[in-house]
């Protein structure tokens, strides 16, 4: 009985939070250029595995924003952007981010060894047939979207950015204060 | 110096003029692309050689039933970059292709899926190949690039690309149209 109580307890907390955090949506910060503002949207589900086979559960991230990040190996822009979401990375993980790095339709030797190279120190999740990517309908790879604590997609980039840059680190500081 | 000497050292030379010569011609043909560019837009077309687009979906993992599918039409890499500062809209079907012959249909999206779909091949690799073809839509922001393949039917003869793009969030912006000649297919 007391279990139940602290549970609808913790429910009503979060849920709290939650649309405290929606009724402040609008103070939002400007972002910098080339990054779009949306029309916030229900971020579409992300369940997959890393290359160690642990699951990511995008719904369990709620209560933090997180950067969903689209990529494959072949992508030109992707090799070039990489490393600078690595430092980001490095910079903001202690900070309240979460990170959803997700490789769309390859092999874990290709992600592995990818990885290994551009970003070793980021979990990368397997999309294996590709499907989760197309539900997210990204403009082209590499993709980059933040959702907010409440599970709205609130930015996405437009292309590759230099996410190290303190342009971008102070705007992603700004959003997870 | 004897004769023979100077025979050696003459074919030597020569072999590598040619050699140097034809290297030369090849960069210069893998570089070989057209472009439409005026202060609003720059759109490139590149064309790839069935060799170039073997290579590269090979790497990819692709079967050899795909790839020979793959090595059969023209593949053309076109980069679109909105020059503007309002949003572009980019719509494929809207696209002409056209030779002597008429109008050439691109073999777009669902033709690839009804295709991919028949020969059973694995989601991964459908997936992979819609990500490296050009969006068949898109609302470029300013200064926005964003590129991919278009793919058509082989054919020896030139052939003319004129596309249009709407302006402007509601679209009500200036009409602005593009043209580029004699373009062919890479073989």
């Amino acid at each position: 009985m007391q279990t139940l109580v602290l549970k609808y307890l913790f429910s009503c907390l979060l849920l709290f939070s939650l649309s405290s955090f929606t009724a402040a949506n609008s103070k939002l910060p400007e972002p910098p250029t080339g990054i779009l503002q949306l029309d916030a949207y229900q971020a579409p589900p992300i369940i997959l595995t890393d290359i160690d086979g642990l699951k990511f559960n995008l719904n369990e991230t709620k209560g933090h924003w997180v950067f969903v990040h689209f990529w494959a190996s072949w992508c030109g822009p992707c090799r070039k952007e990489m490393p600078a979401i690595q430092k980001m990375w490095d910079k903001l993980k202690t900070q309240g981010l979460k990170i959803s790095l997700i490789n769309t339709a390859e092999d874990e030797d290709t992600v592995f060894n990818f990885l290994g190279i551009y970003a070793p120190n980021i979990r990368g999740l397997m999309d294996r047939d590709g499907q989760v990517t197309e539900k997210w309908k990204p403009r082209g790879l590499p993709a980059t979207y933040l959702v907010d604590p409440a599970g709205q997609v609130q930015y996405q980039a437009l292309g590759g950015r230099a996410w190290d840059a303190p342009t971008y680190l102070n705007f992603i500081k700004k959003l997870i204060k | 110096m004897t004769i023979k000497t100077n025979f050696f050292l003459l074919t030597t030379i020569t072999l590598s003029i040619s050699c140097l010569l034809i290297s030369t011609n090849v960069l210069a043909e893998s570089k070989k692309r057209y472009q439409f560019t005026n202060k609003e837009i720059s759109v490139r077309v590149t064309p790839r050689s069935p060799q170039q687009m073997a290579a590269f979906y090979e790497g990819r993992g692709f079967s050899k039933k795909m790839i020979n599918a793959l090595i059969q039409p023209c593949f053309f890499t076109v980069g679109i970059h909105n020059k503007t500062s309002d949003i572009l809209w980019h719509d494929l079907s809207t696209w002409k292709f056209t030779n002597n012959n008429g109008e050439i249909k691109n073999l777009n999206r669902s033709y690839w899926t009804n295709k991919w779909e028949k020969m059973k091949i694995p989601l991964a690799h459908q997936s992979t190949f819609r990500w490296t073809l050009l969006p068949e839509k898109l609302d470029f922001r300013s200064n926005e690039h964003e590129g991919g393949n278009i793919i058509l039917p082989y054919s020896i003869n030139k052939f003319t690309l004129k596309a249009a793009f709407k302006t402007k969030k509601d679209k009500s912006g200036k009409l602005i149209t593009i043209k580029i000649e004699n373009i062919q297919c890479k073989r």
